[in-house]
């Protein structure tokens, strides 16, 4: 009750990026922050790198195929310098981003990888969580917390800009656009043009050649600029990947990370080994106009940014009073199906039958088993006879699930994670429960449910698998 | 929020919403405006209630506790000497005797203490909850009962009498201007007479607005099974786990 125990966890975050490919290693402090006479409240205190690995070249096979096995590779030599093995990793991400995504082998890659690397937490990334997940190794998500501004990261690589909106922390939106440093590289005289920009290229009536990579570079300077304002035209639309910017209001400040931007701040001297636009790029968007309009914030990673957010901000810690069946964990790619309860019991259990019908049509259509997590929000308060007529309600529902054997999974928002799981159990002793609270989750996220750490809660990692095809 | 025109709106909402405390609230020149001093009245008034009510027979009833008093004959006496509060009366002590199992492994009581509101509001959901989480730990729990006008340390009366290896006491807390119904849950391993505070330990703040009273149940049993495998509670059971985590070069 009263001894502040701490414990230390072991992260890995890898990123495989279109042009480089970087590891972390972190080390997590877990401590029980809630006073004495408390129930406990246990919570990430500090977060400190152990190691940093340098930057390789992506391995590829082809321009479609990731070369896996030197993937593998780098990992494991990685490990070998850090000092470390796989079964000391407890959780982590692997994230694939930019152009590598669409690559024919990438989801194969992330199913190796979580073998090979660890018995860590997976997550393959979309877009929108490689923007979310740059910002936050940046320093931009911080920085709009300590200044309660709003801040846009923009993380530029090889082959995409990510951008992540953060208001006082809050994520405000994200945006996605082919513009990068791999773009367009050559080899002595012959220039490949990505097909992504292609058509843009055309549109714009820009011929892609050496001479001309600084008119290019600009104008994707200026889509930029538009883009973050709000001003875009139909023409720069065609650099989006996937949706337009989901954010309103005024950004006030930039932060500018990945490979691009350490050309900009010239920080590992990298740039001018790779034949391509990146320099050039940085150049444009330093001596842009419109984008010097705004106020720039150093970031404090650069090229590090994405694998730094995916090794340190991906975990999250569940409430300290859960139920789980630790046998039946870690679990994970569970897709999250959601049950608004707005606030009324009677509301939640009505539609229950209906939600479990609905979560199997859409995860599980053709009844093989595949498992699905509810998320409970908005619940009122509830008495101890509330939490029974909901876990009747549940156990009732459930019976429409082809798989009984499978562990029951639910994560809610507030605190009522043991005493649900408590009195599932009670009803039914046979079925395997993990029961986590006070844990955020969204309709249609996946989620990542480590094993049940000593201090009594579990790494959680939420995430959007989105392959963009 | 009391304040008409604020500097910044959504920056005080913000800051509202992190604290009970009443902040934001404005004023009419000097004084506090009269919604504030009114809400106020209130507060202080509930906490005053929830001092000199009664917990309700029919609650009791409900829980099935049968019922029993300390040596603190009125309310008025119980403010003033704590020490008879810590005492059970004579006729008591014989109830418990003849209704009792002796020796359980877990004794549960519940009293009113300084908030009969607390148990009123509160102490259904967490002792369902609680019980459930002992049943599916296995434990014995003996026959429950309700003291009245009792303090935390008369559970080393109850400890002589019954012999369990460990009570716990779900007791009222002293009301504030924040919640007049919180509720405490105090452990101790073999409480009997002499039995010092230091080995006595706490979970409190449960309450509607603090933790939740059937979560705060279902942990306790987790605390109950802690305190069973080291045979110890308060610092004892501190020192016992922090010299366990030497021996074993985990920390």
């Amino acid at each position: 009750m009263l001894n502040k125990q701490l414990e230390r966890i072991i992260s890995a975050g890898i990123d495989i990026g279109t042009s480089t490919t970087k590891l972390v290693i972190s080390e997590f402090s877990l401590m029980n922050v809630a006073g004495g006479g408390q129930v406990p409240k246990i919570e990430i205190t500090d977060k400190k790198v152990l190691y940093r690995s340098p930057i390789f070249r992506t391995p590829l096979l082809s321009d479609t195929v990731i070369d896996i096995p030197a993937v593998q590779r780098i990992v494991e030599s990685e490990y070998h310098h850090a000092g470390i093995t796989m079964e000391k990793i407890q959780t982590g991400a692997v994230i694939i981003t930019g152009e590598t995504a669409t690559k024919q082998n990438a989801e194969e890659m992330v199913h190796q990888l979580s073998k090979a690397a660890g018995e860590f937490l997976v997550a393959a990334a979309g877009p929108d969580l490689e923007g979310i997940i740059a910002a936050k190794g940046s320093g931009a998500y911080q920085h709009s917390i300590e200044t309660r501004k709003t801040i846009a990261n923009i993380d530029i690589g090889g082959g995409t800009a990510n951008i992540a909106v953060y208001r006082s922390g809050t994520l405000c939106g994200t945006c996605t656009l082919h513009i990068g440093g791999r773009l367009m590289e050559w080899e002595g005289a012959e220039m490949k043009v990505a097909p992504s920009i292609e058509q843009w290229l055309k549109t714009k009536g820009y011929s892609p050649s050496k001479e001309n990579r600084g008119i290019i570079t600009d104008e994707m300077a200026k889509v930029l600029a538009r883009f973050l304002d709000n001003s875009y035209t139909k023409e720069d639309e065609q650099l989006l990947v996937g949706k337009v910017p989901s954010w309103t209001g005024r950004i006030e400040g930039l932060m500018f990370s990945g490979g691009v931007s350490d050309c900009m701040y010239h920080e590992e001297l990298m740039c001018t080994s790779f034949q391509d636009i990146g320099m050039t790029l940085a150049t444009s968007i330093k001596e842009n106009k419109e984008l010097a309009y705004w106020e720039w914030e150093k970031p404090v990673e650069t090229i590090r940014a994405t694998v730094l957010g995916a090794g340190t901000h991906t975990t999250e810690i569940s409430g300290a009073t859960i139920e789980v069946n630790d046998s039946h964990l870690p679990v994970r790619n569970i897709p999250v199906y959601r049950i608004d309860f707005q606030g009324v019991l009677e509301q939640g259990i009505e539609g229950m039958t209906k939600a479990v019908q609905d979560a199997i049509t859409i995860y599980d259509p053709q009844r093989e088993g595949q498992n699905f997590a509810f998320y409970l929000t908005n619940l009122p308060y509830l008495s101890f006879r509330d939490i029974q007529l909901l876990t009747f309600a549940f156990t009732e529902a459930l019976k429409q699930k082809p798989n009984q054997q499978q562990p029951l999974i639910i994560v809610m928002d507030s605190d009522y994670g043991k005493v649900l799981g408590q009195t599932l159990l009670a009803s039914q002793p046979d079925q395997p429960v993990i029961c986590i609270d006070q844990t955020q989750v969204e309709h249609g996220d996946y989620l990542d449910i480590g094993r049940l750490l000593r201090s009594g809660v579990v790494p959680v990692v939420v995430k959007t698998l989105t392959f963009h095809n | 929020m009391g304040i008409n025109e604020p500097f910044n709106k959504e920056e005080l909402e913000d800051l509202i919403t992190k604290t009970p405390a009443r902040i934001g609230i404005g004023r009419a020149g000097t004084r506090p405006r009269t919604d504030s001093w009114l809400k106020f009245r209130f507060d202080h008034a509930a906490a005053v209630d929830a001092v000199y009510g009664d917990v309700s027979e029919v609650l009791l009833k409900r829980l099935d506790l049968f019922k029993v008093k300390t040596r603190a004959s009125d309310k008025e006496v119980y403010l003033r000497r704590p020490d008879y509060g810590r005492k059970l009366s004579d006729e008591a002590k014989q109830m418990i005797e003849a209704k009792c199992i002796k020796g359980p492994m877990v004794q549960i009581i519940i009293s009113d203490g300084l908030s009969s509101k607390a148990v009123e509001e509160n102490v259904e959901d967490v002792y369902l909850s609680f019980k459930q989480s002992l049943l599916r730990a296995n434990l014995d729990v003996g026959t429950p009962f309700y003291i009245e006008k009792g303090r935390v340390a008369v559970m080393d009366d109850v400890g002589e009498i019954l012999r369990p290896k460990v009570i716990v006491l779900l007791i009222g807390e002293r009301p504030g201007l924040v919640s007049a119904e919180s509720l405490s849950a105090y452990f101790c391993y073999e409480p009997r007479l002499g039995t010092i505070e230091a080995e006595r330990m706490v979970i409190s703040n449960i309450h509607k607005g603090g933790i939740p009273p059937v979560e705060a149940g279902a942990h306790l049993g987790t605390v109950i099974q802690k305190i069973l495998k080291y045979q110890a509670s308060g610092m004892s059971l501190v020192k016992k786990e922090n010299e366990e985590e030497k021996s074993t070069g985990s920390a």
